[in-house]
């Protein structure tokens, strides 16, 4: 305290802060600049990454419980298909156990199966169209040094 | 104007040394924990941090021969209560109520079971439904929690408990398939390590080591569930209108071994299970695989096929009944003291002579007959892929309790002791060309990515030569389409078969109690269907042949409709 209350004789008189010079406090202030955001930088990513991870989670219980509901859907179409529903259903609306069938031989060729529809077939192999590419035609000059 | 300095003072010296020794002991203290303590702390550190989760693998489902559903997993909930959190009234009033209301639990009962205890989570429901645990989780209720479980469902209800079995509360199978197949329908649990916050959550891109859980196979029954509806039906009507104490139905394919439907009587069933009862507990065994009977004249079709294939006789040679035979000093008879005359071997079986079968076992040889009913499976286990199968019982030559009366005996189906699932795959071996093939509930099994494997037949052994199988065929086919009418004549195949009425000893002697079968195989050149027709100890003393040989008809009637097989019997072609 006795040294900034008694300056050296013959120096400035002060009583303020020195001035900034120019260059200096410029790349002080590039320098904070970059600093604080190096330092929020991993801030931001940390933040960032927690928040995927309890979206991963949230997924994770999403993809259970959809499972969950697979299994109960499956459960619930074999009951409807079950044989009591079946004969149940069938008696509701009328149906009547069938009498015996009665079977008829023929000699005529049955009919050609029914045709796949295009869009359940799967698409035409892809043809190679003109020269092997330069790099192949390269590797395959090559092979004979080999 | 000159500085002035400091003073020293010893008064600084005092603090200065407390302040030192302070540091130094916190330095030492890290130096010991940081440094020669490391390894202990940074162990606990990591125990501390990680977690491990076991992932529970999804039970296979178990799926009839066409592929529907006969048994499968669900998703549920258990539900714990934290009786810590319980500690106030209203709050455990206003859960319960929620709770209550939710599960259809009474709210007095789950009260009661947290009633007193301090600390710890109670359980107060097991398997509650998916829908309703999801909605006790929205609904935030005070105190509770929900683990995730499964429970098995049973779309088809009690059709073929029986066979498929139960599983306990931990989803291990208890009986039947269910556990037979456990290594295959469980699957393999997966575990995950991770380091967890504070919280116990899972801590975002720490570490995380995964083992995935592998689900259960799915299997394939041979079991056709249409078929299995027709017999349970067809056995219990039987068992009603013959005043029966129980029975068997079995529907068997002879070429593959596949069993297409098994009713036993009395049997497992879901809507009727309580394992505290110990009545209901004995049902968890499967009596057409587990229970033993004397077959009696069925196995008249084994003696033939022995004789036959042995070349001691032939469908037409003859012998002279008399109605009687004695063995060492014991008369055999036959049934209802008939006597017969000069028969062949074909009117042995038409006629069910018990003294044409001791002539028949006696021709072939003691030794031979002997290795032939071994060679047809008896006395060991059938190899079905089903749990406590019997193995049978009968004396055989060298047993010290075994004598010549024996021989006579067996060769008509008393002093054996069989399974119905034995007797089935013998005749089956009798008339499908001589194959003794090994009996299956099980026809594949499809991983949980879908790829399904076929499980192969198993030819067990070859008793009797091809051509011995075609005479017998043609001699079974005699016994029941040869008269004018046979109550076990099907309406629309060709068919062969052969009944059988045997008595029951009760306390060592036999009297009217009895138990009468029927086993019946159809269309008679190309036998596409067997079936099995078993009623034990009916009131109205009906013959293996009046009671049980209609139903064996009208099963096979159904059957090879259903399947689709063009009738060949002569009563559908002289209708047409």
């Amino acid at each position: 305290m006795a040294a900034i209350n008694h300056p050296y004789a013959g120096s400035p008189q002060s009583g303020s802060l020195p001035r900034p010079i120019g260059d200096i406090n410029r790349w002080i202030v590039l320098a904070v600049i970059i600093a604080g955001v190096s330092a929020l930088f991993p801030v931001l990513q940390n933040s960032s990454v927690t928040s995927r991870g309890f979206d991963l989670q949230s997924i994770e219980q999403e993809k259970l419980a959809v499972l969950g509901e697979i299994s109960l859907i499956e459960t619930d179409v074999a009951r409807l298909t079950s044989l009591p529903r079946i004969e149940r259903r069938a008696g509701e609306i009328g149906l009547i156990p069938s009498f015996d069938p009665f079977y008829v031989s023929v000699d005529v060729a049955g009919p050609a199966p029914a045709k796949i529809p295009a869009e359940f077939l799967p698409g035409p192999a892809e043809q190679s169209v003109g020269s092997a590419p330069w790099w192949r035609s390269l590797l395959d000059w090559l092979a004979p040094l080999n | 104007m000159p500085q002035s300095q400091a003073l020293r003072t010893g008064r600084v010296l005092l603090p200065a040394i407390l302040f030192s020794l302070f540091a130094t002991l916190v330095v030492a203290r890290l130096v010991q924990i940081q440094v020669f303590q490391h390894e202990q702390y940074a162990a606990a550190a990591h125990n501390e941090l990680e977690a491990t989760n076991t992932i529970y693998a999804a039970r296979g489902s178990i799926l009839d021969r066409n592929g529907h559903l006969l048994a499968t997993s669900v998703e549920t909930w258990d539900l714990y209560i934290s009786a810590r959190e319980w500690r106030d009234s209203l709050v455990a009033a206003q859960a319960a109520n929620t709770i209550s209301i939710a599960t259809g639990l009474d709210i007095n009962s789950i009260l009661d079971s947290v009633e007193g205890i301090g600390f710890g989570d109670v359980l107060i429901a097991r398997d509650v439904p998916y829908e309703t645990g999801l909605e006790l989780i929205e609904a935030d209720v005070e105190g509770l929690i929900t683990l995730r479980n499964s429970a098995r469902s049973y779309p088809e209800g009690d059709l073929a408990a029986s066979i498929l079995g139960i599983i306990g509360t931990d989803n291990s199978g208890l009986a039947g398939i269910e556990l037979f197949y456990e290594d295959v329908l469980r699957g393999e649990p997966g575990r995950v390590i991770y380091e967890r916050d504070t919280a116990g959550d899972p801590i975002p891109f720490g570490l995380y080591i995964a083992v995935e859980a592998v689900g259960g196979h799915d299997i394939v029954l041979t079991i056709d569930r249409h078929l299995q509806k027709l017999a349970e039906e067809a056995l219990d009507a039987a068992i009603e209108a013959h005043d029966a104490k129980g029975g068997a139905i079995i529907i068997l394919d002879p070429n593959t071994g596949h069993i297409l439907a098994f009713a036993t009587s009395p049997r497992l069933l879901y809507s009727e299970l309580d394992l505290d009862d110990p009545e209901k507990v004995r049902l968890l065994r499967n009596v057409g695989i587990s229970d033993l009977f004397e077959p009696g004249s069925v196995m008249k079709v084994i003696t033939a096929a022995a004789a036959i294939n042995s070349g001691a006789v032939n469908p037409d040679t003859t012998y002279i009944d008399t109605g009687s035979v004695i063995i060492e000093d014991r008369e055999i008879k036959n049934w209802q003291d008939n006597i017969y005359g000069e028969q062949t071997m074909t009117e042995v079986l038409q006629r069910s002579i018990n003294t044409g079968a001791v002539f028949m076992a006696q021709e072939v040889g003691v030794l031979a007959f002997h290795n032939y009913l071994d060679a047809f499976g008896f006395g060991k286990p059938t190899g079905v892929d089903f749990p406590g199968e019997a193995t049978g019982l009968l004396r055989k030559p060298g047993d010290s309790d075994w004598s010549a009366v024996d021989l006579a005996t067996q060769s008509f189906g008393q002093s054996i002791s069989v399974t119905p699932l034995q007797m089935v795959m013998a005749v089956a071996a009798a008339i499908n060309g001589g194959r003794l093939l090994e009996p299956r509930f099980v026809r594949a099994t499809i991983s949980p990515e879908g790829v399904r494997t076929e499980i192969a037949l198993v030819v067990v052994g070859t008793p009797i030569r091809p051509d011995s199988s075609a005479i017998i065929r043609e001699m079974l086919g005699k016994v029941v389409m040869e008269s004018g009418y046979h109550p076990a004549e099907p309406d629309k195949y060709t068919a062969g078969g052969k009944s059988g009425t045997a008595n029951v000893a009760v306390n060592a002697v036999y009297d009217d109690t009895q138990i009468i079968s029927f086993v019946e195989f159809a269309p008679l050149d190309n036998p596409e269907i067997l079936v099995f027709v078993k009623i034990d100890e009916n009131q109205d003393l009906l013959t293996g042949t009046a009671a049980a040989g209609p139903i064996a008809a009208a099963l096979l009637d159904a059957t090879l409709t259903y399947l689709n097989v063009e009738p060949d019997g002569r009563r559908y072609v002289e209708a047409r």
